[in-house]
């Protein structure tokens, strides 16, 4: 395979030409309701070829039957004539590289038979269905997922890649008259099917909440101090700040290069934002991106200011900064586009007793449903919530959706927690092109004065 | 291999559909040309029943047919006990969904296309920074069971998804537009003037006060209270009963100006085809008339387990089996001009681009969104674009009172058709306190 991929990437015409190849061998169990909704395997194999002619633009080939190597370079090359740049596409330097990286699991979900994995998740389901009558509908999936990527550059890298993931989600819809609520939980990770097991105590929290869902009211829409959890303080930063330290939204854009100048104040003096691509065992890691660049820590807010953004290697360029290693692809269907990787606000000093002792009239948000920005506006949404009254933690409310502002936000927050963690959610960014594993981390932070939509 | 052929003897009923597609695209970077992909997709999925099991299995890659085989078998083997009956051999609807102009458009041609965009919207917004993807194709769906059913269902894709961006020191404004078609469709360009027209709109800005107001909904921003009503209709939903509509077809549930109709016979629309993905022929579907609710979509599997027919709403990607899924969602046009909505509203808003749609609890009916792109109606005149503006509430609590639905509609998202919708009072929650 090495010397195919290799040869061919040789024939190339172009500037710069890369290959892509991907093995992927997936198994999927989900119960709906008492009903199993799927016990299947999938098999997906594929590649991209992209190549790069300076004076005209980028050209890419994605398809599923491999056999043809060569013509498929041939053809990204004249996919890559069709542009025209009157100013010539650079790439940043990255050293070359060659890598083997072989994957070994605790407990190699490959290993594992489909009645064990059906047997994992019906017990799961079971314990939702059990936990009361009003529990109406479930839905519990079990999917793990093992990717060979194989990645060749005319520059000479040549990096092959295993890539090990394991899921699991659990939803809980209650119903009362006509009042439907919904939890949901999960659990993801670069590893084996041990990650997935003894999550009983998981499965009891989302059939609760999504019962205790029933009797809170929604929230009543105004402006509130509001202190968030770690997992929706990650979510918050992913939306708030994250998508516009991607530097594919600056590097042809003059007036957002103003808006974003480096050097600029976001935040208070003890809010520090990075992204870092490199820790072990998490879900955004990995040694390289899909350029072949080493991925590593970047702070995007040092001491409230901007000190950086992410990069691939064109955007690095142009910039005349430093890579980052953050251009990655969704799959083999795509190009690799700037991208986060594990982003995270760094912990503060604040307990989180201290942080709603002084609320009057407040919320208590937790956990997220999703967030979407239109970079200086944003909204994020909790998946369940508690008003604050007096200091304390008071009645459950639901519907809690945050809208936020980034020039304003961010400045808002007044409280850092010390209880960072990193959460091993089943998270997906959509950017462009869909669903690509993301890591968020924070501690608690409390942001003043959020715009909360609600009756 | 005849893999029909293989399965036959061995189970009870077996399904073979293989998906076949090419498309060609070309994207605009900060109002250039920068890239041109082409993409080829191929791939095979198998169901079977065997003892009355519903198993899954798909693959692209054509070199591991028998592990296909015995992946289906597999999954069959724990599969849920169902009784589906894969669907004979008809005569499909009447609908065209395929246009040699589009398969064989040059390359050059997109190219041109892309670039008179550009200059439309800078003309309108200089400093704008254009992001356009401009792709057509050929998909073909082969699809045979053991029932005799063998299909071909033929489709030419054409889209175009527009997006600016513009920058005014701390000022960010953006917009996203999407359409697309099977049948070549002349004015391609407007999906840029309308982008343009909110560009115009938004070059003034106005500030708004916390407070019950009327919203008028345009029809991109209305896709916040379609959302959940396309929750509510799914066949799947209605049979846990986690749907707020289950029993109650035959009732009147919202305003009679609202009828919605779920219609894959359309030409040229996005969605429209002859056969669903699992080979029921497709039809038009009545969903809610005049505000009474007139029935659900199924798939083959959903209606099993409900008891009831498919729909023709079955649809699938390669790698998932089949669910129930809208095709073309059409809100039917309303008496009243749009410009007689704006000249009714003496304060209010226009939502043009939700943020967070499908966020929160949306089963429930339950939306609450802020806004990337909203505009101030004074005195019956749009006067400006408002920033940081959130609303919210439940659509089976809103949609029974509308106070008028306009005869203007716009296919957004490529298949829903949606007139504006202007909801009397609501609450809303502004910046300004």
């Amino acid at each position: 395979m090495q010397e195919r991929i290799q040869s061919a990437v040789k024939g190339s015409r172009a500037d710069y030409t890369e290959i892509r190849l991907e093995e992927r061998e997936a198994t999927t169990v989900a119960f709906r309701g008492r009903d199993l909704e799927a016990a299947s395997a999938v098999i997906d194999t594929g590649g991209m070829v992209r190549c790069l002619v300076r004076g005209g633009g980028w050209g890419v080939v994605t398809f599923n039957d491999m056999a043809d190597l060569p013509s498929r370079v041939e053809q990204a090359y004249e996919c890559a004539r069709v542009a025209h740049s009157e100013e010539p596409i650079e790439l940043a330097p990255i050293p070359i590289a060659t890598d083997r990286m072989a994957v070994t699991l605790e407990h190699d979900f490959r290993g594992v038979s489909m009645a064990d994995k059906k047997a994992l998740a019906e017990a799961y389901n079971a314990l939702l269905l059990g936990y009361s009558d009003k529990i109406i509908d479930t839905s519990t999936s079990y999917t793990d997922s093992f990717r060979r990527v194989t990645f060749a550059s005319s520059e000479g890298t040549f990096i092959e890649e295993e890539r090990p993931q394991v899921e699991l989600r659990i939803v809980a819809i209650a119903r009362d008259g006509d009042n439907v609520q919904r939890a949901s939980e999960s659990r993801a990770g670069q590893r084996g099917f041990d990650f997935v097991q003894n999550h009983d105590a998981l499965a009891l929290r989302v059939a609760e909440r999504a019962v205790d869902l029933l009797s809170a009211e929604t929230v009543s829409g105004s402006r509130y101090p509001v202190v968030i959890n770690p997992v929706l303080a990650g979510v918050f930063i992913h939306e708030a700040f994250g998508h516009l330290s991607e530097s594919d939204f600056v590097y042809e854009n003059p007036k957002a290069q103003e808006m974003m100048v480096l050097g600029r104040r976001f935040g208070p003096d003890n809010l520090t934002v990075f992204d870092d691509g490199s820790i072990p065992g998490l879900r955004g890691t990995h040694k390289y991106d899909d350029e072949g660049t080493l991925t590593g820590r970047t702070n995007l807010i040092q001491d409230g200011m901007l000190v950086g953004r992410l990069h691939s290697r064109e955007t690095a360029f142009k910039m005349g900064e430093t890579t980052t290693g953050n251009a990655r692809a969704t799959g083999y269907r795509y190009a690799p586009i700037v991208r986060m990787t594990n982003t995270a606000i760094e912990a503060g000093d604040v307990s989180f007793e201290d942080m709603i002792a002084g609320i009057d009239l407040g919320v208590y948000a937790c956990d997220a449903y999703g967030g979407q920005t239109a970079l200086e506006n944003f909204s994020f949404s909790s998946a369940y919530a508690y008003m604050i009254r007096d200091g304390q933690i008071a009645e459950m409310v639901k519907d809690v959706i945050l809208a936020g502002n980034l020039f304003e936000t961010l400045m808002s927050i007044d409280a850092i927690g010390r209880d960072f963690e990193w959460a091993h959610l089943a998270g997906r960014c959509g950017k462009g092109q869909g669903g690509l594993s993301v890591t968020f981390g924070a501690p608690h932070i409390r942001i003043q004065d959020v715009v909360v939509g609600g009756k | 291999m005849d893999i029909l052929q293989a399965l036959r003897s061995r189970v009870d009923q077996a399904e073979v559909v293989r998906l076949r597609g090419e498309s060609t695209r070309v994207g605009f970077e900060a109002n250039r040309l920068k890239s041109s992909q082409i993409e080829e997709t191929s791939g095979t999925a198998l169901r079977v029943v065997k003892a009355g099991r519903l198993g899954f299995a798909a693959s692209s890659d054509e070199s591991t047919l028998d592990k296909l085989i015995e992946n289906v078998l597999e999954s069959a083997a724990y599969g849920d006990e169902l009784p589906v009956a894969f669907p004979g051999m008809q005569p499909g609807a009447d609908v065209s969904t395929y246009d040699p102009a589009i398969v064989e458009l040059p390359v050059s041609r997109l190219v041109e296309l892309g670039q008179e965009m550009v200059e439309l919207l800078l003309e309108v917004e200089p400093e704008a920074r254009v992001e356009i993807e401009l792709e057509r194709g050929v998909e073909r769906l082969f699809l045979q069971n053991q029932a005799g059913a063998d299909i071909q269902i033929r489709r030419s894709p054409l889209s175009v998804s527009l997006g600016v961006i513009r920058v005014q020191g701390d000022d960010v404004l953006a917009v996203f537009d999407r359409v697309g078609t099977t049948l070549w469709d002349q004015d391609l360009l407007d999906v840029a003037r309308r982008v343009g027209k909110r560009l115009a709109l938004a070059k003034s800005s106005a500030t708004i006060r916390s407070g019950s107001m009327p919203i008028l909904f345009a029809p991109a921003g209305a896709l916040v209270l379609a959302l959940p009503l396309v929750l509510g209709l799914n066949g799947k939903n209605v049979h846990m009963r986690t749907s707020p509509l289950a029993g109650k077809i035959g009732s009147r549930l919202f305003d009679a100006k609202l009828t919605i109709v779920d219609d894959p016979t359309l030409d040229g629309r996005f969605s429209s085809a002859p056969y669903d993905d699992e080979g029921v022929v497709r039809r038009r579907n009545a969903l809610v008339e005049r505000g009474v609710l007139r029935g659900f979509y199924y798939d083959l599997k959903t209606a099993a387990q409900a008891g009831t027919e498919s729909t023709g709403n079955g649809a699938r990607g390669l790698f998932e089996p089949p669910s129930p899924s809208p095709s073309n969602l059409v809100f039917e046009a309303g008496e009243t001009p749009l410009a007689d909505m704006i000249a009714s509203i003496q304060e209010g808003l226009l939502v043009q681009h939700p943020l967070g749609l499908g966020q929160g609890n949306v089963l429930s009916g339950a939306f609450s969104n802020s806004w990337s792109l909203a505009y101030k109606i004074e005195k019956g005149e749009i006067v400006g674009r408002v920033k940081d503006v959130s609303i919210a509430g439940n659509v089976y609590d809103r949609l029974r009172s509308v106070a008028a639905v306009s005869r203007e509609t716009e296919w957004v998202y490529t298949n829903f058709r949606l007139p504006y919708l202007l909801l009397p009072e609501m609450n809303v929650v502004a910046k300004q306190g």
